[in-house]
């Protein structure tokens, strides 16, 4: 299998792996410390004459360049023989993608996870903002002459009709804002000066 | 060998992460799994439905750590093989301790970039400071 560009890729992919098998599954993190990025020789020759002629250049600081090493986390589960793979060379990367193991952890120990938990309460959030759109709707066409115009336009159509209609409202507003937002801009610059 | 305690697995694992640091080469292999050796899980009711989809408690998580080694060097004792079990109840509190431990092993890893950053901000101070 390749390796996947993205991290939070691999995590998905591995938590749909872990929750399909997840007796066999197995996560290897694997630390390789290497001193040659390439295993073609004519590229081990450049980077030996590179390296010579830094050493010889600054004499001075003549110690030998840090070691460099790469992390590979690899998922494989050898019953369906499916393996997913992320590689990194940054350590930056580390700590996010060990307590990711973490979380797969808990798939593994068969606890409810956290993702289950954000998407039940994202799905009670949806539940609970589409009635409150509609109120905003309504409070919004009591308000003017065409706000009047719009809630007996609104009345005989379709639902997705009046979610077009609350959109351009929220256009609305978000113009509004914005003509605030430079307002503001306006206003830094002339303190600058 | 049996399975060491967490806190000794830890001190195990930061002497086994010390012991690569200034090497030029070699490798650290950490794994992990659900512990289903020697655990009761119930029968399956249902041909369809393996039985270890959904247990009725949560699992122990196995840890292992090795230091790559095999055939000769095993032979010669230099493989070191570390393993542990974490209880489901001490998951979150394992891994944050794991991830401190391997991002100060895996040191030889390219440290965070900031060279390009102050650059840019050089340049920008510069460049305000000639409109100014």
């Amino acid at each position: 299998m390749p390796y996947y560009e993205a991290s939070q890729e691999w995590l998905r992919q591995s938590a749909l792996l872990l929750e399909a098998r997840p007796s066999t599954t197995r996560i290897t993190t694997a630390y390789h410390l290497t001193n040659k990025t390439g295993s073609s020789k004519k590229r081990q020759m450049r980077r030996q004459q590179q390296q010579e002629q830094l050493q010889t250049a600054t004499a001075a600081t003549a110690s030998s360049p840090a070691p460099r090493a790469s992390l590979t986390i690899k998922t494989y589960d050898p019953h369906s023989g499916t393996c997913l793979k992320y590689r990194t060379t940054k350590a930056a990367e580390v700590s996010r993608l060990i307590l990711s193991l973490g979380q797969l952890g808990r798939n593994m120990a068969a606890l409810p996870t956290d993702t289950d938990a954000a998407i039940a309460d994202a799905g009670v959030a949806e539940e609970v903002g589409t009635p409150g759109t509609e109120k905003a709707e309504g409070r919004g066409s009591t308000g003017g002459n065409t706000g009047a115009k719009g809630q007996i336009q609104t009345q005989p159509q379709t639902q997705t009709q009046t979610q077009t209609h609350t959109q351009v409202q929220t256009q609305g507003q978000g113009q509004t804002g914005g003509g605030g937002g430079s307002g503001g801009k306006g206003k830094k610059k002339r303190g600058k000066k | 060998m049996g399975h060491l305690s967490n806190d000794e697995f830890f001190a195990k694992l930061v002497d086994l992460f010390d012991s690569a640091k200034g090497k030029d080469h070699g490798s650290i292999v950490l794994t992990q799994k659900r512990l289903s050796y020697d655990q009761p899980l119930p029968e399956p009711t249902d041909d369809t439905v393996p039985s270890d989809l959904h247990p009725p408690r949560p699992l122990p998580i196995l840890i292992r750590a090795t230091n790559g080694k095999g055939k000769e060097d095993r032979k010669a004792n230099k493989k070191i093989k570390l393993s542990t079990v974490v209880a489901p109840d001490s998951l979150p509190a394992f891994f944050e301790r794991y991830a401190e431990i391997c991002k100060q092993g895996m040191g030889s890893l390219k440290p965070r970039d900031r060279s390009k950053r102050k650059g840019k901000a050089k340049k920008k101070s510069k460049t305000a400071a000639t409109t100014a």
